[in-house]
């Protein structure tokens, strides 16, 4: 009896060891143990949207931007974007409480050439890394609180105001059917993603420019073809309707931070 | 005895008839080190790699078998409309750029797990033609329930062989 025992138990410790071995064994056979891709015949030429990624590096250069040095760097952007951030020129954004990330990889962009400004490139090929991050915290900290002394042309009203009811559609929810996320998913106040600027003080006009862009193919910088995919499916109605509306200043998340 | 050698065969049988079906969504970490952690790093996706913004799509290999590359990110799956002909075997390779998400390919039996740092990979084949909608199945932040991608699925004589280094998705065609 006692002999049984003994010379059982090793025997269905084997057993379990082998069913381990099996359960866990078998998907790795199954799945062929990870091969890498094969490659093919020709490989098309890589397209980099952008040069700028989120990486650690990234992140710390740009919080280590200087407000003060930003300060008085701004003179030169002044005459376009406002002394106070804000634009007189609707077709100009407004940069007053803009966010870091996002300002900072639009200059790496104009640098770089991905994106295309006649204007911006030009200013852009004279700030260095450092500049820009200095550039973001200045223009990060600057209120979002209307002022009456200053010549903004912020808050434009809508030409046609029954558009507000497509525009308060795309942005709260977005349309599921032509898989369009809500713009207030990514763009706040709902949540923010890296690289997405806060639009609730932006010039209508900058914006209809910028999403006609991204929807010609003639804006490409943004990464992994967000904004493209988005843009490409919005009718020309809705792109103005959520411009209008966000240039209007009714966009969520306007009060001031 | 005989009774705990058979519950454990069949538990056995249990496990590896969940495994079999299911192992590419399997998601423990051992695999990650199995596979030595050389997934694509979610940051870079559109710097290096196979997941660069010309390479995502429906791409044909020398060996003549498709492969469809996709990121599934916040909130849009890239490309967003993928086509494929119908009763051949097509293989999936899908990263995420930054949370968890879910393909499922509503109509039929497939879904597919997207997870930063690691590619998916599958092998469906899709009998008929047809659309198929593709949402997000698993809860990826504020606009989860808008992100939907779409698949078309052609007869194989309007699916033309690619051309080399061509990359294919609803847009073009």
């Amino acid at each position: 009896m006692s002999n049984d025992n003994h010379t059982a138990r090793p025997r269905r410790g084997v057993r379990w060891l082998g069913v381990t071995v099996l359960l866990l064994g078998t998907p790795l056979v199954l799945s062929g143990g990870d091969s890498p891709p094969q490659p093919s015949g020709s490989e098309p030429p890589i397209r980099v949207p952008s040069n700028v990624a989120w990486t650690e590096e990234t992140l710390t250069i740009i919080s280590n931007g200087d407000a003060f040095r930003g300060l008085l760097m701004a003179r030169r952007c002044n005459h376009c974007h406002g002394e106070e951030g804000f634009s007189s020129v609707p077709v100009f954004p407004n940069l007053a409480g803009e966010d870091r990330l996002s300002f900072w990889k639009q200059m790496q962009d104009f640098r770089s050439g991905k994106r295309t400004s006649p204007v911006m490139q030009g200013v852009a090929d004279g700030l260095s890394a450092r500049d820009s991050a200095d550039l973001a915290a200045y223009y990060s900290m600057l209120p979002t609180a209307s002022d009456p002394q200053d010549t903004r042309a912020f808050p434009q009203a809508m030409q046609d105001s029954s558009r507000a009811s497509i525009a308060i559609r795309l942005i709260v929810f977005g349309d599921g059917q032509r898989g369009i996320p809500p713009c207030q998913s990514c763009h706040g106040p709902v949540a923010y993603v890296k690289g997405a600027p806060p639009l609730a003080t932006q010039n209508g006009s900058y914006l209809q420019q910028q999403l006609d862009h991204f929807a010609n193919g003639s804006r490409t910088n943004d990464i992994n073809v967000r904004m493209r995919s988005i843009a490409r499916q919005l009718t020309a109605e809705e792109k103005t309707a959520v411009s209008e509306y966000y240039g209007a200043g009714f966009g969520p998340g306007v009060n001031p931070r | 005895m005989k009774k705990k050698i058979g519950f454990a065969a069949a538990m056995t049988l249990v496990g590896l008839a969940i495994l079999s079906t299911r192992y590419y969504e399997v998601d423990l970490p051992v695999w990650h080190f199995l596979g030595g952690g050389k997934g694509p790093d979610p940051a870079t996706l559109h710097l290096r790699g196979e997941f660069v913004e010309s390479n995502l799509g429906a791409a044909e290999d020398s060996a003549g078998s498709l492969t469809v590359r996709m990121i599934a990110q916040q909130f849009v799956f890239v490309p967003q409309c993928i086509v494929v002909p119908a009763g051949v075997p097509v293989h999936f390779r899908i990263t995420s750029a930054d949370a968890v998400h879910m393909l499922s390919f509503l109509g039929t039996n497939y879904d597919l797990k997207a997870l930063p740092g690691a590619v998916t990979e599958a092998t469906f084949t899709f009998a008929k033609p047809g659309e198929f909608k593709i949402p997000c199945h698993e809860f990826c932040g504020a606009g989860h329930y808008a992100m939907r991608g779409q698949l078309e699925v052609v007869s194989r004589d309007q699916f033309s062989s690619l051309l080399p280094g061509e990359r294919r998705t609803c847009e073009q065609r």
